[in-house]
């Protein structure tokens, strides 16, 4: 009965040394939690990164709208300005004209 | 068609989690490093779920990753300076129901004496009863390597049981023999 080749003998041994053991009870449900935990942290992370970007987007929208609100109040006080100063302008040369009138009045009077 | 088959995460778990146990247990010879690298694979998997395309390329996929894992937990407790096998001897205070018998402790124990590459090919061929094609594509190793692994691996093995375990082997299983070439 012996076995013409050892070997085989010992490799079946060891193919029954090396069963698979069973899992440790609770590694399944420890490895079910952890994934819960995993996913909920990433739905954490999510909804962060979201709020992040929208955050961003209203700041860089704040910004932006100072910066335009800027420029238009800049414009409408340089078009006040200048509408000020064309007025001045009528005004300085609508008195010139009567002073040069009446001058003109003048010399007429004196050359008669 | 392998595209129609739609991965179940919990089912996985069901069907391989004594599988990624044993082989991280086997290779590192701490049952609670191997429970964390269980841990660690599932998740793993978990986040590659996409990817896997059939229930055979997730086996593969499972044994692979464990045996890198497993090894990977290995170098780093050489780094710390632990000694991996302090414990194998008491089988790690396991439940009753998950220790092996003695012979099957001791050739473990025996086991983890060999060199890792070695002890890596003769787990798979061992417990996963895989071809040594199949373990030189889950282990990333050229064939002949692995054959050679196994040879080497098992010679070693089997002189060491010759010295340790005379008591447990049955006497017309003698392992005195020559080993037989390839």
């Amino acid at each position: 009965m012996d076995d013409p080749n050892p070997l085989n003998g010992f490799e079946e041994q060891l193919r029954q040394a090396f069963l698979r053991r069973p899992a440790p009870p609770g590694l399944k449900r420890r490895i079910m939690n952890q994934r819960a935990q995993r996913r909920t942290a990433q739905m954490r992370n999510r909804v962060v990164l979201w709020q992040r970007i929208a955050a961003a987007f209203v700041l860089a929208a704040a910004i932006g709208g100072g910066f335009t609100w800027h420029y238009i109040d800049e414009q409408r006080k340089g078009e006040a300005a200048r509408e000020q100063v064309l007025t001045a302008l009528r005004i300085t040369n609508h008195a010139l004209d009567q002073i040069q009138a009446r001058l003109a009045a003048r010399d007429r009077d004196d050359h008669e | 068609m392998a595209r129609d088959w739609q991965p179940d995460f919990e089912r996985l778990v069901d069907e391989h989690q004594s599988m990624v146990f044993s082989l991280a247990w086997r290779m590192t010879g701490d049952r609670g490093l191997a429970e964390e690298i269980a841990q660690d694979v599932f998740l793993e998997l978990d986040r590659n779920m996409t990817r896997i395309v059939s229930p055979e390329h997730a086996l593969f996929w499972l044994r692979r990753v464990a045996m890198h894992r497993a090894a990977d937990a290995m170098r780093r407790r050489r780094v710390r300076g632990v000694d991996l096998w302090i414990e194998i001897e008491e089988n790690h205070g396991a439940p009753s129901e998950e220790r092996s018998s003695p012979l099957g402790a001791r050739v473990e124990q025996l086991l983890t004496t060999l060199p890792e590459p070695q002890r890596a090919a003769l787990i798979l061929r061992y417990q996963e009863d895989l071809t040594p094609e199949e373990i030189a594509d889950t282990l990333d190793s050229p064939l002949s390597t692995v054959k050679s692994n196994l040879q080497r691996g098992l010679k070693l093995l089997r002189a060491k049981a010759e010295s340790h375990l005379k008591d447990y082997l049955r006497p017309e299983r003698s392992i005195g023999g020559a080993l037989p070439d390839g």
